[in-house]
């Protein structure tokens, strides 16, 4: 048996994550809030971090029932994300395992997502839709690599999310994303908006500046209301990435599809995956928001992978990095 | 041009915990854009640290950071210390 502990802290979800195996043993996350119309900044969501990184690594240890002494690899994510949140987590994970001497892995926060997608929902091969407030990628595994079939050219959907609620001052608590989720339930009308496909790849940061320049006019002669846009902005941008979703699975004959990353949780876009995987005769894996929003226990399912097929990484290279693309990592654990 | 520089001499109860933040703390770079040299050296329960640069601002910003990452390694060291002797996965 091997306990694999993940740090993650790549953006404004602090976690950390225990798992024995296969077994998750505990999950942990403490999430920066901003206020409504604010985002969150690297330097004040690394000054949250730590703040609470050793309360959330404490709960986490007592949850699992375990101490750092029983813990045989430590993983943590070296990129892509905010530098100064990364260096917290990296910082905090570099000195227990000087504490303790146990081997240390880095983790990319990418292949963390899809490898515990794929444990939680036991899905074999699937296509992935890794949606996120940083990425957007659709993802087929070839030859030890996750390779990007498409992706956004500009923001990802969930930065474009996070950034219209701010328009709409919308509350950040518990995400922007829940909010837009809840609002455009009551929502009837369909704004026209830009649907911008542009072969295998989506751009998103046209459709927030359309949306910027006709908010006013929209809400004051009350053509829409917030819940219409609500309800819109999620058609249309959902419907892209699902067009892109199924185009990858026509060119790779595959019959699974699994959503991964925070914007994976919205139950609308799940939905509308649904109807298409069942068009197809395919089979749609998504997980709840524990397991999709950034959190401690993907970086330890990913780096124990790692860890039992590459062996630990060189104190060295325990560094962090912003930009760390998901075709950058070798996938030795799988033929 | 003329330049700043800060030099501070950091004592550790022990050898070994100044030896874990020198290790933890030498990790990272400085980034590349804030013309910052930065230097860590250990000198038995000493932790040693240099930093100069031409622009006074971003000296003492590399400086805070720099406290802030080393609050942050005696802290945890406290919490979840004291450590073994030797670390065998360099």
């Amino acid at each position: 048996m091997t306990i694999a502990i993940g740090f993650e802290g790549s953006a404004n979800k602090l976690g950390v994550g225990i798992i024995r195996d296969q077994d998750v043993l505990s999950n942990v996350r403490h999430t920066y809030i901003t206020p409504p119309g604010e985002g969150f900044l690297p330097r004040e969501t690394a000054q949250h971090h730590r703040e609470c990184i050793l309360n959330v690594l404490q709960k986490a240890l007592d949850e699992a029932k375990i101490t750092l002494k029983d813990v045989d690899v430590i993983c943590y994510t070296k990129g892509p994300g905010m530098g100064a949140p990364l260096t917290v987590t990296a910082l905090i994970a570099r000195t227990v395992a000087q504490i303790y001497n146990k081997p240390i892995v880095a983790v990319n926060h990418c292949i963390g997502h899809i490898e515990m997608g794929r444990l939680i929902t036991g899905s074999v091969n699937p296509t992935v839709l890794y949606v996120s407030g940083g990425n957007t990628q659709v993802i087929a595994y070839s030859r030890q690599r996750y390779r990007i079939f498409g992706e956004t050219i500009d923001i990802a959907v969930g930065n474009c999310l996070d950034r219209f609620a701010r328009l709409l001052k919308l509350s950040n608590d518990p995400s922007p994303g829940y909010n837009i989720e809840q609002l455009a339930k009551k929502g009837t009308k369909l704004a026209p908006l830009p649907y911008v496909v542009k072969g295998m790849d989506v751009s998103f940061s046209g459709i927030l500046s359309y949306i910027e320049e006709h908010l006013s006019g929209w809400l004051n002669s009350k053509e829409f209301t917030p819940e219409d846009l609500c309800f819109s902005l999620q058609e249309t941008v959902f419907a892209m990435l699902i067009e892109i979703t199924e185009r990858a699975m026509a060119h790779v004959k595959s019959s699974e599809v699994l959503i991964v990353g925070g914007v994976g949780c919205n139950e609308k876009l799940q939905d509308m995956m649904k109807v298409m995987c069942e068009e197809r005769n395919a089979v749609l894996h998504a997980t709840d928001e524990r397991f999709c929003i950034d959190n401690g226990v993907m970086i330890a399912v990913a780096g124990l992978l790692q860890y039992k097929t590459q062996g630990h990484t060189s104190w060295a290279e325990t560094t962090c990095v912003q930009r760390y693309r998901t075709d950058d990592v070798h996938i030795s654990w799988r033929e | 041009m003329s330049t700043f520089s800060v030099n501070l001499s950091i004592p550790f109860p022990s050898g070994r915990e100044a030896e874990i933040a020198y290790q933890v703390l030498r990790v990272d770079r400085e980034p590349s854009r804030g013309s910052i040299a930065k230097s860590l050296t250990l000198d038995n329960n000493l932790l040693q640290i240099s930093i100069s640069g031409t622009e006074a601002r971003k000296v003492r910003v590399a400086l805070t950071s720099f406290f802030d990452s080393l609050i942050l390694v005696t802290e945890t060291i406290q919490l979840f210390g004291p450590p073994v002797p030797t670390y065998n996965y360099y």
